[in-house]
């Protein structure tokens, strides 16, 4: 038996041991093809996924080398079936392949026949396709090239795709690197891209995703069109490309419900593309009528379901996705892999952390007793009612008020669920509050001001957790948040990652009443961060003074 | 002369080396022993002892056996020479043929007699032989595969008799080439005579309609085929020219129908199809498989894998089994549902659990206790603190002496329908556990299997290193020609005993593993050597998380093991565990009888890091709020809101009999009844006022004394008997060599029996001595009929009919006519 740094289990998972000597070989090894799912202190642990294997098969890396790999640096016998599994799932990549041909247009080719057999036999697949050439060719409308490559991931049979793409309306687009440099994982998740063709590059929050799509963008110097989640996020994106390329005012338009300006590059949020007015799209044509060499989508993981079907058609055009986590709530991963493409570059948070490129963050959970009169109508109310009073307990309030005295003087948030709440907060605090009908104006004015530390605590809705950057956040507080989603977390924390000019470790409170649903809640977002890596404590309410007071 | 008395002749002019091998091959014979030679000669022509002895032979050994069965009559003297053999056996040579002939008669199968009458005296110096008399009756009615003559069928399917004229005067009329006939056996003959040479056949089949080859060669190798409708009427002269090919063949009587579903291939077709001789695929080599190949490496990484999964499993189900037993159903064995649940529990398959839990029980680490009606594990079970190798060997040995097949559980039921409503409907399937995954004949299949596993690695090994990859067609194909008689027992347990191998490590990777040809050479401490060298040791320390898990990198020693399950929920399924931590695994620990503190410690001591802090914060946690509410026994209570009448009560020395205990500041319980409470109460001058309630139903459990479970031991079924039985048995033999055949009763039965059957065959009178009810013997001559089942039935020419005698009443028999010395 050799003594790897891997434990490869029957369930398809893969551990691995953080401290071992060879860890990071191996992890760099398996990233290829297995998905990290946890990433605890000790023993990380990666899931071997269909998807993966086959972005791994699309990456160019093949059966014999993956299951090397594992043999390599497993510590214990490989599960004979996981092998033989392993094998038979990425054989299955390629088995169909989407071309062009020089007569027919876009066909799909195999050197398989019955596979052929089977798929153009599927319901949902025949209509996609044309006549039969021969045995082994079928023409393909080239409208439904992303419909059906999303068709066959779902029977299994993904096609690999040669097809090319539209080479777009060149558009000069240089980086300009004065006073910073493109970090080494930003170019090389690039150039992964790049070389792909298409695809997904994940990088946790405050990592830089955006300089990774200027860059992108400079590579192809073409016409650009970027989606965005919504008008704050289109404002930043512009900003930035301002700052960083070659790129003028009047060559950025942003494409939103309040304006509508179409340039160079264009910025759109999905928002405005999803507006259905008469049953129609009317937006969309932004989409398919110019001629785009490249479209950037931005928070990948929250594309709402028209964006995809929209996608479907666009197959032809490089497709940049970004993202902090492919983890969906809707479980629709498979359909960014088709049709956006497969994972072209991955990160842990812990790496990236410990090359100093983001904070690391410090959560702490601190759990407050419910008075009694609390309790009492908490174990009276409606199942409906009982989150939200639980969550916006008074004492939250009043431990709220003891925690910004702790962290005087240092920029922070409270981030919050129920604007009744929070608008006691804000009130006891005097501080600023942001919620949804807060003018975009007035947002980005407020931003501003926190920004240059004119106001030190900001009180915030869930409005804020998107693609809003705050650069000195250092503390946050959540009072409540939406259930305990891991989604959620994962931005809310991203909000304090970028890296504190004093190398200062970011400060994560979330407030918690004790044997209430708040705590369960608590107890899956605990779990999900402490599988990201972060370190996590839970204390007392009344020992939160002392504990702080100590650390300083 | 009797075939029993030529056979006793020449066993005695052996020599003592060809007895030896004789009993090493057929050791029933001397089992027990044998009082003198005819006896032997007459254990050697009994049917049992003749079936067993065809189950070891392989392929062209049935085949010249059987060859040589059709081309002799015992009845006439009509033997046959290994010359007159290779005429019918196509592509044999006298070299490939003698030393068969050989064996067959080392084995008493066979032996020498004189040549046939008639025969040319060139043919003197040829040994000729003939088959013991049982064989007939052992191989059945379609020896080699070929089915009856067209006499025989006359005479035996009244059916066929009564349309066989007509059927030949139809092909008469058409012109076809045969004469006509007025007797049914007439018709026979012609019918006979014109399909008798493969030139006649093919001319026949010239004008068959087309896939009329292809249906025929279906009966190449068995003489009996299943048709729908076999008795419709087909005729040639109604043919219409679109005829199918079955009709075809029925209108010539090609095929003979044998009932509404069968029909029979004659004799004299099967024959010319095989282009005139009797065996026309006869090879001495076995056929060989095309197999890939697999490494070494990759076969020891899967049973060790294999090993370490299924000894973690195990150790798993009997831990689930510990917490609940399995409930059997009524009737017999484990229900789905209950399955289901601990497949649940081990987070496996639910056949997968299945396979292990008759893993489990075969190897008797799970018991049926009686009392209650479930499996249980027996306390103080010695598998448990084994070492894992011999954990290993102990599951092995189980496995390889087991009658039961486990992989047939979850299979559909076959066999007759069952009477009763609730088993044997359509879609029952074989319960865990339960009778029908009974086989008593796998451990010989699968000491087979194993051989034939190894046979066939040692053929197609390469040379570096690599196994062939095997898979039950394989295995099948050669069992089929190595032992033929038994391979039809083989099809329906191949596959699963394959997989089971798998699991225990003896097949990886699809091929035979290093310890797979150790267990298949029978050297268990080769196979324990090779697995204490690479099964990796256990760990006896986990690495605790942040995300209130435990991981334990390895397999974790069981002790610990057992710890953490009480304290954590095991996840994930391989070679490494993983416990979770929660609130309510927290919860259970406690309620065991744990606190914060012996948690903490055992956690700090077999951690191989800090605890973190979640973890202590949600033990300290959940300690701290454990018991808010208690539950406890007590028979009687006494609750008053003046909590200091209470406590003065609790301060009384009169009440010191109750046991009073404080369990909130206005009620005492106590251990007495509420009567026998309430009097202490009225003498203390208090009036009390008695609530009865239902009094508890307190059950005691019967605790029964379970026996622990012994160590399997296997050992090989045993081939050939011991030296020592041998030796003595050739002793015996020889001291009665001047002692006539007749003299034992154990040669006479068998004696007797060959004479009533040949008189069956010859349809001769016997005269026999039977003793009637009444205890006197009388003398009868009598036509037997048939011999069945202790019985024999027989024609009284006297009066005129038919009557059945026990066969143990019979005294002797011999042939009318016969004039007693």
């Amino acid at each position: 038996m050799n003594d790897g740094p891997l434990i490869v289990q029957s369930d398809k998972t893969i551990l691995l041991e953080v401290d071992h000597e060879l860890a990071t070989e191996a992890r760099h090894a398996i990233a290829a093809f297995a998905e990290l799912e946890r990433a605890p202190e000790h023993m990380h642990s990666y899931r071997l996924t269909p998807l993966g294997l086959w972005n791994a098969r699309a990456a160019g890396l093949d059966a014999e080398q993956v299951l090397d790999t594992l043999l390599k640096y497993s510590r214990f016998p490989v599960p004979h079936a996981l092998l033989i599994d392993v094998e038979e799932t990425m054989s299955r990549y390629g088995r169909l392949r989407l071309e062009k041909d020089p007569q027919h247009g876009l066909v799909m080719r195999t050197d398989d026949y019955p596979v052929l057999e089977e798929v153009i036999r599927a319901k949902k697949i025949a209509p996609l396709l044309g006549p039969r050439i021969d045995g082994e060719t079928v023409v393909v409308h080239s409208s439904q090239r992303g419909q059906l490559k999303q068709l066959l991931l779902k029977l299994g049979w993904p096609a690999e795709d040669l097809a090319g793409y539209v080479d777009g309306q060149p558009h000069l687009i240089m980086l300009d690197e004065s006073g910073w440099q493109l970090r080494p994982y930003q170019k090389l998740a690039t150039e992964n891209f790049w070389a792909g063709g298409s695809g997904v590059v994940v990088l946790p929050c405050g990592a830089g995703k955006t300089l990774v799509g200027a860059a992108a963008m400079a590579t192809s110097s073409t016409t650009t069109l970027i989606l965005v989640t919504n008008t704050v996020s289109a404002r930043q994106w512009k900003d930035e490309l301002l700052k960083r390329t070659s790129l003028t005012e009047d060559e950025v338009g942003e494409y939103s419900g309040a304006v509508k300006e179409v340039r160079p590059v264009t910025i759109a949020t999905y928002q405005v593309l999803t507006t259905k007015r008469g049953g129609l799209y009317p937006h969309l044509e932004l989409v398919d009528g110019h001629d785009w060499g490249l479209i950037i989508y931005d928070e990948v993981h929250l594309l709402p379901a028209p964006i995809f079907r929209m996608t479907a058609d666009l197959q032809a055009r490089r497709r940049l996705g970004l993202t902090a986590t492919l983890v969906r709530e809707d479980g629709r991963e498979g359909e960014v892999f088709s049709l956006i493409g497969p994972k072209r570059y991955d990160a842990p948070w812990k790496d990236i952390e410990a090359q100093g490129y983001i904070a690391p963050a410090d959560c702490v959970e601190v759990r407050v007793d419910l008075p009694r009169d609390e309790r009492v109508a908490y174990a009276m109310a409606d199942d409906a009612d009982k989150y939200r009073l639980c969550a916006t307990s008074e004492t939250k309030t009043k431990l709220v008020e003891d925690l910004v005295a702790v962290h005087k003087g240092e920029q922070l948030l409270v981030i919050g669920q129920y604007i009744d709440q929070l608008d006691e907060i804000a009130e006891r605090l005097d501080a600023p509050l942001i919620k949804g009908e807060t003018s975009v104006k007035a947002r980005q004015k407020l931003f501003d001001a926190f920004r240059k530390g004119e106001i030190h605590t900001l009180v915030v809705s869930k409005v804020a957790n998107f693609s809003i950057d705050l650069p000195e956040a250092s503390v946050a507080i959540q009072v409540s948040g939406s259930f305990g989603s891991r989604q959620e977390e994962a931005q809310r924390l991203g909000r304090l990652l970028r890296p504190k000019q004093d190398g200062r470790a970011a400060r994560f409170y979330s407030l918690v009443a004790r044997d209430t649903l708040d705590q369960d809640f608590a107890a899956k977002r605990q779990r999900f961060l402490a599988e990201q890596g972060y370190a996590y404590r839970i204390m007392d309410a009344k020992d939160v003074g002392r504990d702080v007071g100590q650390e300083q | 002369m009797s075939l029993i008395r030529a056979l006793s002749k020449e066993l005695e002019a052996r020599s003592d080396n060809s007895l030896r091998a004789l009993f090493a091959a057929r050791p029933d014979l001397i089992s027990p022993m044998a009082p003198d030679f005819a006896a032997l000669a007459a254990r050697a022509s009994a049917r049992v002892s003749v079936q067993r002895a065809l189950e070891r032979l392989n392929k062209p050994e049935m085949q010249v056996l059987e060859t040589l069965h059709l081309c002799t009559n015992a009845d006439t003297g009509h033997s046959v020479s290994a010359a007159g053999l290779k005429k019918v056996i196509a592509g044999s040579t006298l070299s490939a043929l003698d030393p068969i002939l050989a064996k067959l008669q080392e084995l008493a199968l066979i032996h020498r007699a004189d040549p046939p009458q008639g025969s040319p005296t060139t043919s003197s110096r040829q040994r000729f032989y003939l088959p013991v008399g049982s064989l007939k009756d052992v191989i059945g009615i379609y020896p080699a595969g070929l089915g009856r003559s067209y006499t025989e069928l006359v005479r035996l399917q009244p059916a066929f008799a009564q349309r066989v004229v007509h059927l030949v005067a139809e092909l008469h009329h058409s012109g076809l080439g045969i004469h006509p006939a007025s007797t049914p056996m007439d018709a026979a003959l012609a019918l006979q005579r014109w399909t008798s040479t493969p030139e006649n056949l093919a001319a026949i089949l010239s004008t068959a309609p087309e896939r009329t080859t292809g249906l025929l060669d279906k009966f190449g190798s068995w003489a009996m085929g299943a048709v729908p409708q076999a008795q419709r009427r087909a005729s040639v002269t109604h043919e219409s020219h679109d005829v199918g090919p079955i009709d075809w063949l029925l209108a010539r009587g090609l095929l003979v129908p044998l009932d509404a579903g069968h029909v029979e291939l004659p004799h004299s077709v099967g024959l010319a199809l095989r282009g005139g001789a009797i065996i026309d695929d006869f090879t001495l080599s076995p056929p060989v498989p095309e197999l890939g190949h697999t490494s070494a490496a990759l076969r020891r990484n899967a049973a060790m894998g294999a090993i370490a999964e299924t000894l973690r499993l195990a150790n798993e189900l009997l831990f689930a089994v510990r917490e609940q037993p399995l409930a059997t159903l009524r009737s017999g064995g484990v229900g789905v549902r209950e399955l289901r649940r601990l497949a649940e529990s081990i987070r496996l398959g639910v056949q997968q659990t299945a396979i292990l839990l008759e893993l489990c029980a075969l190897s008797g680490l799970l018991r049926l206790d009686v009392d209650s009606s479930t499996w249980i594990q027996p306390p103080s079970l010695e598998w448990l603190t084994l070492p894992r190798q011999e954990q290993w060997l102990w599951l092995v040995n189980a496995w390889l002496a087991s009658e039961r097949a486990p992989s047939l559980v979850g299979q559909p039921l076959t066999g007759p329908p069952s009477t009763s409503a609730h088993h044997g409907a359509a879609g029952a399937t074989i319960n865990a556990l339960s009778a029908e995954a009974q086989r008593p004949d796998a451990p010989v299949v699968r000491r087979r299997v194993l051989e034939i596993l190894n046979e066939l690695t040692v053929e197609a090994a390469a040379p570096d290193g690599k196994a062939p990859v095997l898979d039950a067609r394989a295995v099948l194909q050669r069992a089929e020609w190595a032992q033929p008689r038994m391979s039809r027992r083989f099809s329906s347990l191949v596959r699963g005993i394959l997989e089971e191998a798998t699991l225990l490590g003896l097949m990886g990777s699809g091929a035979l593993t290093q310890l797979g040809s150790a267990i298949a050479g029978s050297q268990p401490e080769k196979a324990m050597t090779i697995l204490g060298e690479h099964l990796p040791a256990a760990v006896n320390h986990i690495l605790l998380q942040a995300d209130l898990t435990a991981v334990a990198p390895g397999y974790l020693a069981p002790e610990l093991s057992e710890t953490l399950l009480l304290m954590a929920d095991a996840e994930g399924q391989g070679p490494a565990s993983i416990y979770r931590f929660s609130a309510a695994t927290v919860r259970r620990a406690l309620d065991a009888g744990q606190d914060a503190e012996s948690l903490l410690a055992f956690l700090r001591e077999h951690s191989a890091t800090d605890v973190p802090q979640p973890l202590a914060y949600l033990i300290q946690d959940t300690a701290s709020r454990h018991g808010r509410l208690r539950v406890g026994t007590s028979a009687s209570f006494i609750q008053s809101d003046d909590e200091t009448a209470i406590s003065e009560l609790l301060h009384e020395a009169r009440t010191s009999v109750l046991s009073l205990v404080r369990i909130a500041p206005t009620v005492l319980t106590s251990s007495a009844s509420p009567r026998e409470t309430a009097r202490v109460l009225r003498e203390l001058g208090l009036s009390p006022a008695v609530q009865e309630a239902e009094s508890a139903v307190v059950r005691f459990k019967r605790t029964t004394a379970v026996p622990g479970s012994a160590r399997p031991v296997y050992t090989a079924p045993r081939t050939a008997p011991p030296d020592d039985d041998v030796e003595a048995q050739l002793v015996v033999l020889r001291q009665h060599r001047a002692v006539p055949a007749e003299a034992t009763g154990e040669a006479s039965t068998q004696l007797g029996l060959e004479t009533l059957q040949t008189a069956i065959r010859l349809k001769q009178a016997v005269t026999m001595n039977v003793v009637d009810s009444l205890g006197n013997a009388n003398t009868e001559t009598v036509v037997p009929v048939s011999v069945s089942g202790g019985r024999v039935r027989v024609f009284d020419p006297a009066k005129d009919t038919e009557r059945v005698l026990s066969i143990h009443r019979i005294i002797d028999v011999e042939p009318a006519g016969d004039v007693r010395s």
